[in-house]
């Protein structure tokens, strides 16, 4: 592969959507953009007016969410695959770029069994491994949501937080608001799942 | 960026890395209103030239309404960017064969038809840079709580999502 940017459309793990993604070919990186996007908004830029007062970010992702999506699409089939088997999608499919991502072999044994057989190495989805993986990402982005200073109470809603609404800023309260946040990048029925692991309480 | 010629996700988007690092710095201001066309606007002339230092931010006047602002910086770690992709992505379909990528990649030999998506593939690039920009809110400037704020502390937050979790 040459060096390069490219977005390439791609699978949203939790939507099943098509999603924007930039991959950096050369320092192998995988990033999510969001667009904010807010009603009644225009840019003047230099000496030119554009429309939309859209706002791109470009954000560091976890590939292995993107893969979870098909680790659980393919264990429907319940056996070992290897992943370039399990990788493989019509409608997106610029998903191969996924492959490539160094990273990804170390991060796969936080959601998968894995065997090797004849030096080639074969994964199935686990899912109490999965939910053990996303309770320290529920934690740890709560821990940064409380050095942030993020007010995760009922008042603030930024462009892309959907957790749920609280009255006052408790430890059940930052671990709901980070659950909000994974779930963006997890299939409902796993968040579902995620949420009594985690014993959250039923929002009311 | 806007995907809706993309209807297969088959394509992909080449970002020409020269252009991020020669890209010069742009003023940008985000406006409280819809200005419905995207086109070339006399800002040095009108708006600039407006635009008066008060105790407590800056004010402007657009079609009249009072416009109260002030500066943005740009999160620390991220870079601002203006983006546009190329005007000749049309030409480009029609070159697709003689286009030198693509020739790389089609590693089969000339005789096989190329197939139709390949042609597909378009660039993008960096017009300018910013590292910071003007916020308006029609009357007053935009609180706290303003939508645009609460969209500048996502990177924070999306690097504790996707952040390696550590090994038991």
């Amino acid at each position: 592969m040459k060096r390069g940017l490219t977005f390439v459309k791609l699978v949203n793990p939790c939507s099943g959507e098509g999603a924007m993604y930039l991959f950096d070919i050369y320092l192998q990186k995988l990033f999510e953009i969001k667009v904010f996007k807010e009603k009644c908004h225009s840019w003047f830029i230099n000496q030119s007016v554009q429309s939309d007062g859209h706002l791109h970010f470009a954000t560091p992702m976890d590939p292995l969410f993107l893969v979870l999506h098909y680790l659980i699409k393919a264990d429907k089939e319940g056996k070992f695959q290897p992943l370039d088997q399990v990788v493989v999608d019509d409608i997106f499919p610029n998903c191969i770029l996924l492959l490539k991502l160094p990273e990804l072999e170390r991060l796969l044994h936080h959601v998968t069994e894995e065997k090797e057989i004849n030096s080639r190495k074969y994964y199935k989805y686990n899912k109490e491994k999965t939910l053990k993986w996303l309770e320290k990402k529920v934690m740890h982005t709560s821990a940064a949501l409380k050095t942030n200073n993020i007010n995760v109470g009922a008042r603030v809603q930024s462009a892309y937080f959907s957790g749920d609404q609280v009255s006052s800023d408790k430890e059940e309260d930052y671990i709901r608001y980070a659950h909000g946040l994974i779930s963006d990048y997890i299939p409902k029925e796993l968040s579902d799942d995620l949420s009594k692991y985690l014993k959250l309480p039923a929002p009311s | 960026m806007e995907s809706g010629e993309d209807a297969t996700g088959r394509h992909r988007l080449h970002l020409r890395p020269d252009t991020l690092r020669d890209a010069a710095p742009a003023t940008l201001h985000l406006l409280p209103c819809e200005v419905l066309a995207s086109r070339p606007a006399p800002v040095e002339r009108f708006f600039t030239p407006a635009i008066r230092q008060r105790a407590d931010g800056l004010e402007v006047s657009f079609r009249g309404r009072t416009l109260r602002g002030e500066e943005v910086v740009v999160p620390p770690g991220l870079a601002g960017y203006v983006m546009e992709a190329d005007e000749k992505a049309e030409v480009l379909t029609g070159l697709g064969r003689k286009h030198k990528s693509r020739v790389e990649d089609d590693g089969e030999g000339q005789t096989r038809p190329e197939p139709l998506e390949r042609g597909f593939d378009r660039c993008i690039g960096a017009t300018a840079s910013f590292d910071r920009f003007h916020l308006w809110g029609l009357e007053t400037i935009p609180g706290p709580d303003a939508k645009v704020r609460g969209a500048l502390t996502w990177p924070r937050l999306a690097a504790a999502v996707h952040a390696p979790v550590p090994e038991d």
